[in-house]
């Protein structure tokens, strides 16, 4: 039998790390991005960002691994999906070369030389992950480059082809990026070439699903059209990502004959579970090309 | 467990190197929609072999290094890992168990605790998205991978703590064995 003044320690010790947490819960809720446990929160990032990244790289056969048995127990399923999509994508090929011929020749008709559709004020630079969050509630990375190389917060990032996150955090050398897929973000889209517009949201526990609501239920919406950042910009308010970034593909809509609203089900092009490395679009300014991205 | 400062050099370096290890590597390694995560393991093996005090200290560290590292909501994971770590460590404390295979279940139970009190949490605070059904089934499967990798991470975590440990369940459950029906008939029955 514990004698009382084991008790009495052993309910302080408990009393005193809840009361630490809940304090430290509240004080974060309160301050701002620069105060004191936002501050920590940076400062821990790039004490550890060296274990980090030697540990990102040692572990990764490992990482692969356990990869691997998961990739397998879906492997079956996705062929079939692949498959079909090859088919798609090759009719959507032959689509884009006759446009890709007719693009060419519009823009040496007028003189342009930039590329169509991505941001053209945007210098990407190339980040590798060095942390993730392992939980679904709370969905971000951090990587290996950060103020010294032009990082800086809301920055846009990509992987694969496609938006993941914006930068939520910067020190010297690495930076955190918030994902699409955390449950506080919301990311102005826009559905191509419809030209629909909504607020791209996660659904928590699905990463290779979002939402994008807030589309007006008279707006017609076909599955497999494109999704891109809106980039908006109103005299109060200004999207953090340009106009024209690819988020994903609709895969589904759901159109209630009640609602306002339709809700349209977006594929990320980016598979943000395995992306290893990504690009940050520095140089962050507003586009204002009005041309359609995605065709 | 004995409170002097190589106990504590232990516990934080079990600590660091599972938070390093789940951020850095197996964060998001997926296996039937769910994934290994090692940080309640090691907060219920120090709380296990080393009690509820114990437990609770090494859920606090590893939870605040935790929210300091992948930037979540400060004082959020320790506040469960706190809770995990106590209520692993009272069950010691109070059961006793010294089952060899006592890890699997003790493992299983903090890792399920330890992804639904998040979820609480997590709905409490800040939620605002759709939460899909999906997260149900990786909390099912993140608990299974828990109880499967239960047995080594508590053996490593045991062999890290074993010279500074007060009591080990282990040694416990060798003294508690029967005694000898074996040998001279006077010697039958002592354990000699």
């Amino acid at each position: 039998m514990y004698d009382s003044k084991v008790i009495r320690r052993r309910r302080a010790a408990l009393a005193v790390f809840v009361a630490l947490s809940i304090v430290m819960l509240t004080a974060y809720f309160g301050e701002s991005s620069g105060g004191v446990f936002h501050t920590l929160q940076r400062g821990a990032q790039a004490a550890f960002a060296p274990f980090e990244s030697g540990a990102s790289r040692a572990l990764k056969p490992a990482r692969d691994l356990f990869g691997w048995f998961g990739d397998t127990f879906d492997a079956k399923g996705e062929n079939e999906e692949l498959r079909a999509e090859v088919e798609s994508l090759r009719k959507e090929l032959a689509d884009a070369d006759v446009a890709r011929a007719d693009a060419r020749e519009l823009r040496e008709l007028v003189g342009l030389t930039d590329d169509e559709g991505f941001p053209q004020d945007t210098e990407p630079v190339t980040a590798r992950i060095i942390g993730r969050s392992p939980t679904v509630w709370y969905s971000s990375i951090n990587i290996d480059k950060g103020s010294s190389d032009g990082i800086r917060e809301s920055m846009p990032v990509i992987a694969s082809g496609g938006l993941i996150g914006k930068v939520t955090s910067v020190t010297g050398g690495t930076a955190q990026v918030r994902l699409i897929t955390d449950s506080s973000s919301n990311v102005s889209a826009q559905v191509m070439p419809a030209g629909a517009s909504g607020i791209v949201k996660p659904i928590v526990g699905k990463p290779d699903d979002l939402l994008l609501d807030h589309i007006a239920a008279d707006r017609r919406v076909t599955e497999g059209a494109r999704v891109a950042t809106s980039g908006f910009a109103t005299s109060r308010f200004e999207s953090l990502f340009q106009r024209g970034i690819p988020i994903g593909r609709v895969t589904k809509v759901d159109a209630e004959e009640l609602d306002e609203f339709q809700r349209v089900h977006i594929e990320p092009y980016a598979d943000i579970r395995e992306v290893d490395v990504v690009q940050i679009l520095t140089e962050r300014g507003v586009s204002t090309q009005a041309g359609v991205p995605f065709q | 467990m004995r409170a002097t400062p190589s106990a504590f050099v232990r516990c934080a370096l079990l600590g660091f190197v599972v938070v390093i290890v789940q951020v850095s590597g197996l964060g998001t390694g997926r296996v039937l929609g769910g994934y290994l995560d090692l940080t309640p393991l090691v907060v219920a093996a120090v709380a296990i072999y080393g009690g509820s005090i114990a437990g609770a200290a090494m859920g606090f560290g590893v939870g605040l290094l935790l929210d300091l590292l992948v930037g979540g909501t400060m004082g959020a994971s320790s506040l469960v890992l706190t809770a995990v770590g106590y209520g692993v460590g009272r069950y010691r404390e109070i059961r006793d168990p010294a089952h060899e295979l006592m890890p699997i279940p003790v493992g299983a139970a903090a890792t399920f605790a330890w992804v639904v009190s998040f979820a609480v949490v997590s709905f409490m605070l800040e939620i605002e998205a759709s939460v899909s059904v999906a997260v149900v089934r990786e909390m099912i499967a993140t608990t299974l991978l828990g109880a499967i990798f239960a047995l080594p991470i508590f053996w490593i975590c045991r062999r890290v703590l074993r010279p500074v440990l007060l009591v080990d369940p282990l040694d416990l459950r060798r003294r508690r064995r029967g005694p000898r029906e074996a040998g001279p008939i006077g010697l039958r029955g002592l354990e000699i």
